[in-house]
C-alpha cells in the first residue's frame, strides 16, 4: 500500500484540529476494519491516518444520558452487544451488531466507524434510522447532531466536514414499550455482507417504522400511515398491502451479489419477519 | 496464559531499504517487551512476521474474511491484517507461538489433533486463537457459540465438524466422532495421529511464504483490469525509482521468442507477450528489497494498452465470429486451430440412434466456473544460476516441475533441484508449473533469488475448475432401467490449456456414471476463453457432467415413480460389471456403498414434513499410469526414514506412508520418519494426483519395506547360521526357530549403530496404447451422497439437516484420516452446490468477485446440522491390505443429490448451478406463476 503518516491524538481537539490541519490528505481511523482493506487494495489512499483511539473523550463508553443510549465512538460492536444484552435494550441494534464480520472484526469495528463508513449494505445503519439515532458531530464550531439517516448522504458519503468528528451515537430511549427487530438477507450463514438488510421498530402509540439497507443509496426510512401494521391482527392481505406499499418506495440495484428483483421481495420478505418480532418483543415489553 | 518466558522465535534484523513513515512502536508480545521503530503503513500481520519472525500467523485473504492471521490483542481474537502494527501501541500481543508454553500443547491444541481437526495446517494457527479465545471466555461454550465464534476462520480441507468436535471436547463434553488411538500393535487401521500434526498446531509448519533465504527478493505483478488487451508501451520509470525496486521485468525483456509450456499444449508464456489474454495474466514483474516495496511499485508501472474484444462464455467462444483464444500458429497442424475448441473427443458403446425408449429425457445442464481457494495462496521462490537452480514451490509434483524448468532452461534434471513445501492446500491448482518460469527468468537476471506469494485475488486468477454445458438426452424403459445416455459436454477452458484437456477426457470417459449402460454416444469439448486457465481440481472433470447425468436419472425416477434409492440399486454395477464396455469392470460392492448412504440417512423412515431426500452417485476413474519410487533406510537403531516424493497437502500421506512402513518393519510409529519434498533426496514420483499416493507410493513404500525383509532374513541367515527357508517374516516381525523377534530389536542387536539396510520400491503402471486415457485406472472412486433438506420458499434458503457421503474404499488405512478427507470433499461440494461461482462480465472479461468477500466458501455456519460419513470396507483395492484412492470420492455427486433433495422439497428442478437463495427463489416464482 502506499505509505503514510500516523499520528495518534489525545485529545477531541487535538484531533479536530489535526483533521483540520490535514483535511483531504487524512483519514480518521476507528476500527480500521474497512479503512485498512480500503488502503491496502488502493481503493483510498492517504497521507495522513488520523487514529482515534487515544482520543479520551472518544473512548469506549455506553451511557443513558438525556433520554437516549449515548454509544462513545470508540466503542466496539463487541462492546455494544454485550450492553445492550445486559440491559435488555434495542433488541434490533444488538442483532445486527452480532451480524457485522466475524468476532474478530467485532472486536474491532465501531458502531460509529459503521456509520461513517456509509455502505449502503451495512447492517447497523437501517437499526439506528428506524430508531431514530442521532450522531453528536465535535467540530470547530462546538457540537452538533445530525439524525444518522440524514447524516447518510449517499454511498460513502456523509455529513461531516473538515475539522468534524462523530463522537458519538444517540439512540432516545422509547417513551413507552417498543418492539424492534432487525432482519437480513446473506448469500451464506456464515459471516457475510447484507444482500440486504432492515429494520422495524413499532412504538406502543402504533406508530410503525421501518428502515431498508442497501437499497437504497441513503437508508429509506418510512413511517407506516395505513395504521395496517400497528395491528398484530390484521388481516394478511391488508398487512401485505401496507408492507408492498412501503417497500416500493426502495430502489435496490442488481450486482454481484443479487438481481434488483430479488432484493426487492425479499424486503417483502423480511419486512414480514422483523415486523412479529417487532410485535412480539412489544407484546413482551407490554406484558 | 503463557509463560512469560516464552522466546519470541528470530529477532530479524531487516538489512532491507526503509520504506515508508517510521514510527515507535512498544508493545508486549508473547509476554515479553518489543520496542522498535515501524513504519506507519504495516500491519500487525507483517510486523509480526516480518519483523519479528513469529510466522505462525498466516496471510491468505487479507481483507480480514478468512481469519488466518488471527491473534489475540488485550484478550480478544482480531485480525492482524486490518490492524496497523502501530495500533497495538501498549498493547498485549499473543501469538500461536506462545500457546504450547513450555512445550505442553494448550487444551485446544491437543483436542484439535485428539479429534482429527488438522488437515494441511494453514487456517490452523488462527483457528486455534480464535477456539482458544472462546474457551477462555466460556470454557463450556454451547455448539452455537463454537460455530460463531469459528465463523471468522475459514477452512477449505475438512468440514468445521472435527473442530466442533474439539470444543466439545475442550469443554467437557463427549464427542461425536472418532479421536485418535494410541497405536497398539499394527497400525494400519487404526486412528493413528497425523504426522506434522504438532507443528501445525503450533504455528511451526513452514509454507513457502514462511522460507527465509539470504539476499531474498521480493515480486509483484503487475496486471490490467481487462480481461484482454494488446500491450503498447510499459513505463516502469517511475517504480524503477522508487529506493529498494531492483527491476521491473516485462515480456519484452525475455528471450525472444520465449519458451512457452504446458502439461500438453506448450501455449503458456511465462508473462504476457504483446497482448494480454485473461484478467490478471501478469504483464510486468516488480521486483523489489520488500513485499511491501514491490506492491507500491508495482502501482506506480504505467501500461498503455487496448482493450480488445473478449470470449467469456463458452456460446461466445463458439460463435462463428468470435475472436480466436490462441493465436493458430500456436497450434501447429491442430485443425482446430482456426476456432476455440482446444480438444475434441467422443467415447462411446452400443447404439444410441436406433434405441427405443419408453421415457426420454433431454436437457441442458450448466457447471459454474469455481476456483480452489487453497487458504495457502500460491507462492513460488526460484534461485536461478546460469547452471543450476533451485525452486521452491508447495507444487503437488516436484518431479514434473523438475522436468519443465529443466527443459525450459536447457539444464539437466540433476542441475534443478525442486523444494516443495508442504502445500497449505492443493486441491489440483498446486498442479502443473505456473509461475515458476518466469520467477527463473528474472532471478536469472537479477542474480538473486526471488519469491512470489500471490494474493487472494490473483490465485483466483491463476487457477479454477473449468465450468461446463452439459447437455443430455437418455433414455429409459417404463421399470426404471436406463437404456442410452447421448451426452454432449463442453467444458470451459480459460486461455491457455493446462491440463484442461485431459480433465475433458477423464471426466467425459466416465460420462455415464458408475451404471450398466447399454448405449452411449459422449462427445466432450474443451473449449478455450479469455478466462483464467482453467486446471485440475479435485474430482478433475467429473462433477461438472455428473450433475448433469445424475439429475438425469433422478429426473427419470420422478417422472417414473421410482425413488432415487430403487432406481440406483436397479442400474449401479455392481463388482464386475463393465461401466465402460470393454474397459476394466467395477473394482468394488458399489451397491453396499448405495444401501449404506441410504441407511445413514434414514431413506425408509418418514419424511419430516416439508423435507425432501435426495441421492446420487459418482465415479471417478484413478491414476492410469505412472511411477512412484520409494526408498526406507532402516537405520542401526531400528528407526526409520522413508524417502517418498509424494506432497502431503492435508490428505496426510506421511502419516499412512510411516503407519505402512512402521508395521513392515517392526517399528514403533514414532520412530518413523518421512522425508518429502526435495528432488535432492527423494527418489522420483509422478505426481500428487487423483488420490494416488496410498496406492503408488503405498505400494511402492510397502515395497522397499519387502526389499528391506529380504536383507534383514540375509542377515538373519548369516549371523544365525540358518537357512532362509527357517525364517519367515510377518507383521513386522522375524520368526525364528525359537520364536518371534521384532525387526526393530533384532536390528539393533545385529547391526547397530554403525549401519543401516537401504530398501527400495517402486509401483510403476504402465500405459495402453490407444485407451483413451492413456491406460486402465488402477481403481475407481465410487461415492455416494445423499441429503435431507428443506427449503424457505419465501427466500430460497436452503438448510441442509442431514449430508451423508458413503465410499467405497477398500481398506481405511487410516479410518479418521478416511473421514476427514471425505468431508472434507462433500463440504467443497456442497459449496459449490450452493453458492460458489466466478462471475465474469462478459464484455470485459474481468472477474467480478475476485477475493473473499464476494466469492463466498463455506463457513462453520453453514455446515449441515449433522454430516456422516461411512465407508464399504472389502479390502478390494490395488493399494496396502486392499486401499483405494479416497480423496475425491465425496465431490463428485454433491450437486445433484442435495439437487434432488431441493426437488422432493420444493417441487423445483433446476439445471443451473449453484443452487443460490437467489436461483431457488426465481425457479419458485416462475413455477407459480407458470
Amino acid at each position: 500500500m502506499t505509505p503514510f503518516d500516523y499520528m495518534l491524538p489525545q485529545t477531541l481537539d487535538e484531533a479536530c484540529s489535526a483533521w483540520r490541519t490535514h483535511a483531504a490528505d487524512a483519514r480518521l481511523l476507528a476500527g480500521g476494519t474497512d479503512l485498512n482493506v480500503a488502503l491496502r487494495h488502493g481503493a483510498i489512499s492517504t497521507q495522513m491516518v488520523i487514529d482515534l483511539k487515544a482520543v479520551a473523550e472518544l473512548a469506549p463508553d455506553l451511557r443513558q444520558v438525556g433520554g437516549a443510549l449515548r454509544v462513545s465512538a470508540g466503542t466496539t460492536m463487541t462492546k455494544l452487544s454485550r450492553y445492550l444484552t445486559e440491559h435488555s435494550l434495542f433488541p434490533s441494534l444488538r442483532e445486527a451488531a452480532d451480524v457485522v464480520g466475524s468476532i474478530q472484526i467485532r472486536n474491532r469495528a465501531t458502531l460509529v466507524g459503521n456509520i461513517c463508513n456509509a455502505s449502503p449494505a451495512a447492517d447497523t445503519v437501517p437499526v439506528l434510522a428506524a430508531l431514530g439515532a442521532l450522531a453528536e458531530i465535535a467540530g470547530p464550531s462546538g457540537v452538533r447532531r445530525t439524525p444518522v439517516a440524514e447524516f447518510i448522504e449517499g454511498n460513502r458519503q456523509i455529513d461531516l466536514g473538515v475539522g468534524e468528528i462523530v463522537a458519538a451515537v444517540h439512540i432516545p430511549l422509547p417513551n413507552g414499550a417498543q418492539g424492534c427487530a432487525f432482519d437480513r438477507i446473506t448469500r451464506r450463514r456464515g459471516v457475510d455482507l447484507a444482500t440486504v438488510n432492515m429494520a422495524c421498530t413499532v412504538a406502543e402509540d402504533g406508530q410503525v417504522t421501518l428502515a431498508f439497507g442497501a437499497v437504497s443509496p441513503r437508508p429509506l426510512v418510512l413511517h407506516d400511515q395505513s395504521g395496517v401494521l400497528a395491528d398484530p391482527a390484521a388481516p394478511a392481505e391488508a398487512r401485505a398491502n401496507a408492507i408492498e406499499s412501503l417497500a416500493d418506495h426502495a430502489r435496490p440495484i442488481s450486482d454481484v451479489r443479487a438481481n434488483a428483483d430479488y432484493r426487492r421481495a425479499m424486503l417483502s420478505v423480511m419486512a414480514g419477519r422483523a415486523l412479529d418480532a417487532a410485535h412480539q418483543r412489544l407484546a413482551a415489553e407490554v406484558a | 496464559m503463557p509463560a512469560a518466558s516464552v522466546p519470541i522465535l528470530k529477532a530479524q534484523s531487516r538489512p532491507g531499504v526503509p520504506f515508508g513513515m517510521l514510527k515507535r512502536l512498544a508493545c508486549s508480545v508473547n509476554g515479553q517487551p518489543v520496542d522498535r521503530e515501524i513504519a506507519a503503513h504495516v500491519t500487525l500481520l507483517d510486523f509480526l512476521r516480518d519483523e519479528l519472525g513469529l510466522k505462525g500467523a498466516k496471510e491468505c485473504c487479507a481483507v480480514g474474511e478468512c481469519g488466518a492471521c488471527t491473534v489475540i490483542v488485550d484478550g480478544q481474537p482480531v485480525n492482524s491484517c486490518l490492524m496497523l502494527a502501530v495500533e497495538a501501541q501498549g498493547k498485549t500481543v499473543e501469538t500461536i507461538e506462545a500457546q504450547a508454553a513450555g512445550g505442553q500443547l494448550s487444551t485446544v491444541q491437543h483436542a484439535f489433533l485428539k479429534c482429527g481437526a488438522v488437515q494441511c495446517g494453514f487456517c490452523i494457527p488462527g483457528m486455534v486463537m480464535s477456539a482458544e479465545a472462546l474457551h477462555r471466555d466460556d470454557p463450556g461454550a454451547d455448539e452455537t457459540q463454537v460455530r460463531e465464534a469459528l465463523a471468522g476462520n475459514l477452512c477449505r480441507c475438512g468440514g468445521y465438524n472435527r473442530m466442533f468436535d474439539a470444543m466439545r471436547d475442550t469443554a467437557g463434553r463427549d464427542v461425536h466422532l472418532k479421536t485418535v488411538e494410541p497405536v497398539q500393535g499394527q497400525s494400519l487401521g487404526q486412528d493413528v495421529s497425523r504426522l506434522g500434526g504438532v507443528g501445525r498446531v503450533t504455528g511451526h509448519q513452514e509454507f513457502i511464504g514462511d522460507v527465509e533465504l539470504e539476499g531474498m527478493t521480493h515480486a509483484k505483478f503487475v496486471s490490467l483490469d481487462v480481461g484482454r488487451a494488446k500491450l503498447n508501451r510499459i513505463d516502469a520509470s517511475a517504480a524503477l525509482a522508487v529506493p529498494g525496486v531492483l527491476d521491473v521485468v516485462t515480456g519484452l525483456d525475455l528471450p525472444n521468442p520465449v519458451r512457452r509450456f504446458g502439461p500438453f499444449e506448450r501455449d503458456r508464456p511465462p508473462i504476457a507477450i504483446g497482448e494480454t489474454h485473461y484478467h490478471g495474466e501478469p504483464v510486468a514483474i516488480v521486483l523489489a528489497e520488500s513485499r511491501d516495496i514491490a506492491a507500491y511499485a508495482a502501482g506506480l508501472v504505467r501500461v498503455d494498452h487496448e482493450p480488445l474484444p473478449v470470449v467469456t462464455t463458452i456460446e461466445d467462444a463458439l460463435a462463428s465470429d468470435a475472436p480466436l483464444v490462441q493465436d493458430p500458429s500456436l497450434r501447429g497442424d491442430d485443425p482446430l486451430a482456426h476456432s476455440n475448441v482446444l480438444k475434441a473427443m467422443e467415447f462411446g458403446w452400443g447404439e444410441v440412434d436406433d434405441t427405443a425408449a419408453d421415457l426420454i429425457i433431454e436437457n441442458t445442464y450448466r457447471f459454474p466456473m469455481i476456483t480452489h481457494f487453497a487458504i495457502e495462496p500460491h507462492g513460488f521462490i526460484v534461485d536461478a544460476g546460469t547452471d543450476r537452480m533451485t525452486v521452491w514451490s508447495p507444487v503437488q509434483h516436484p518431479y514434473l516441475l523438475q522436468k519443465v524448468m529443466a527443459e525450459l532452461f536447457d539444464l539437466p534434471l540433476g542441475s534443478v533441484r525442486v523444494l516443495a513445501p508442504d502445500p497449505g492446500g492443493g486441491f489440483g491448482g498446486k498442479q502443473m508449473p505456473k509461475f515458476e518460469p518466469l520467477l527463473a527468468h528474472v532471478s536469472r537476471r537479477i542474480g538473486r533469488p526471488v519469491r512470489l506469494v500471490l494474493t487472494l485475488e490473483e490465485t483466483f486468477q491463476a487457477v479454477r475448475r473449468a465450468g461446463a454445458r452439459v447437455h443430455v438426452r437418455s433414455g429409459f424403459s417404463n421399470g426404471g432401467d436406463i437404456l442410452f445416455h447421448d451426452i454432449a459436454s463442453d467444458y470451459q477452458a480459460g486461455a491457455y490449456g493446462d491440463v484442461v484437456s485431459r480433465v475433458t477426457a477423464k471426466g467425459n470417459y466416465l460420462g455415464c456414471g458408475p451404471y450398466r449402460v447399454p448405449n452411449a454416444r459422449i462427445k466432450a469439448r474443451a473449449v478455450l476463453t479469455h478466462t483464467t486457465p482453467s486446471c485440475a481440481f479435485r474430482g478433475f472433470g467429473t462433477p461438472q457432467v455428473n450433475w448433469a447425468v445424475e439429475s438425469q436419472i433422478n429426473e427419470a425416477a420422478r417422472q417414473l415413480g421410482i425413488d432415487g434409492l430403487q432406481i440406483r440399486l436397479r442400474n449401479v454395477s455392481d463388482k464386475g460389471d463393465q461401466v465402460v464396455k470393454g474397459d476394466v469392470p467395477a473394482d468394488g460392492h458399489w451397491l453396499q456403498s448405495v444401501q449404506k448412504a441410504a441407511d445413514l440417512l434414514g431413506w425408509d423412515t418418514p419424511l419430516p414434513q416439508g423435507r425432501g431426500r435426495g441421492m446420487a452417485v459418482g465415479i471417478k476413474a484413478g491414476a492410469t499410469a505412472g511411477l512412484s519410487n520409494a526408498t526406507v533406510r532402516l537405520l542401526g537403531d531400528g528407526s526409520i526414514l522413508v524417502f517418498a516424493g509424494t506432497s502431503d497437502m492435508g490428505q496426510g500421506a506421511r502419516t499412512i506412508f510411516a503407519q505402512i512402513a512402521a508395521d513392515a518393519l517392526g517399528a514403533p510409529f514414532d520412530r518413523v520418519s518421512v522425508i518429502m519434498g526435495d528432488t535432492d533426496k527423494v527418489p522420483f514420483d509422478l505426481q500428487t494426483s487423483a488420490s494416488r499416493s496410498t496406492v503408488f507410493m503405498g505400494n511402492a513404500i510397502s515395497r522397499a519395506c519387502e526389499d528391506l525383509q529380504a536383507q534383514v532374513i540375509e542377515i538373519a541367515c548369516e549371523t544365525l547360521g540358518l537357512d532362509a527357508d527357517k525364517i519367515s517374516i510377518e507383521c513386522g516381525a522375524l520368526h525364528l526357530p525359537d520364536g518371534p523377534e521384532p525387526i526393530f530389536s533384532f536390528v539393533q542387536s545385529r547391526i547397530g549403530a554403525f549401519g543401516e539396510l537401504i530398501g527400495n520400491g517402486r509401483m510403476h503402471l504402465g500405459g495402453i496404447k490407444g485407451h483413451p486415457l492413456g491406460g486402465a485406472p488402477a481403481f475407481f472412486e465410487f461415492n455416494c451422497t445423499a441429503f435431507e433438506v428443506s427449503v424457505d420458499e419465501r427466500t430460497g434458503e436452503v438448510t441442509v439437516h442431514k449430508h451423508v457421503t458413503v465410499g467405497d474404499v477398500g481398506k481405511a488405512l487410516n479410518p479418521l484420516q478416511v473421514e476427514m478427507q471425505d468431508e472434507g470433499a462433500a463440504i467443497m461440494g456442497l459449496g459449490h452446490s450452493l453458492f460458489e461461482q466466478m462471475l465474469v462480465d462478459a464484455d470485459t472479461g474481468r472477474v467480478r468477485n475476485l477475493g473473499a468477500i464476494d466469492y463466498r466458501i463455506m463457513t462453520s455456519k453453514d455446515m449441515p446440522e449433522t454430516l456422516a460419513t461411512g465407508m464399504i470396507e472389502n479390502e478390494d483395492g490395488p493399494g496396502p491390505n486392499g486401499a483405494k484412492g479416497i480423496s475425491e470420492g465425496a465431490i463428485l455427486c454433491t450437486a445433484p443429490a442435495i439437487g434432488a433433495a431441493i426437488a422432493e422439497a420444493t417441487g423445483l428442478v433446476l439445471h443451473d448451478l449453484p443452487l443460490t437463495p437467489e436461483r431457488i427463489w426465481r425457479g419458485l416464482q416462475t413455477k407459480q406463476s407458470g
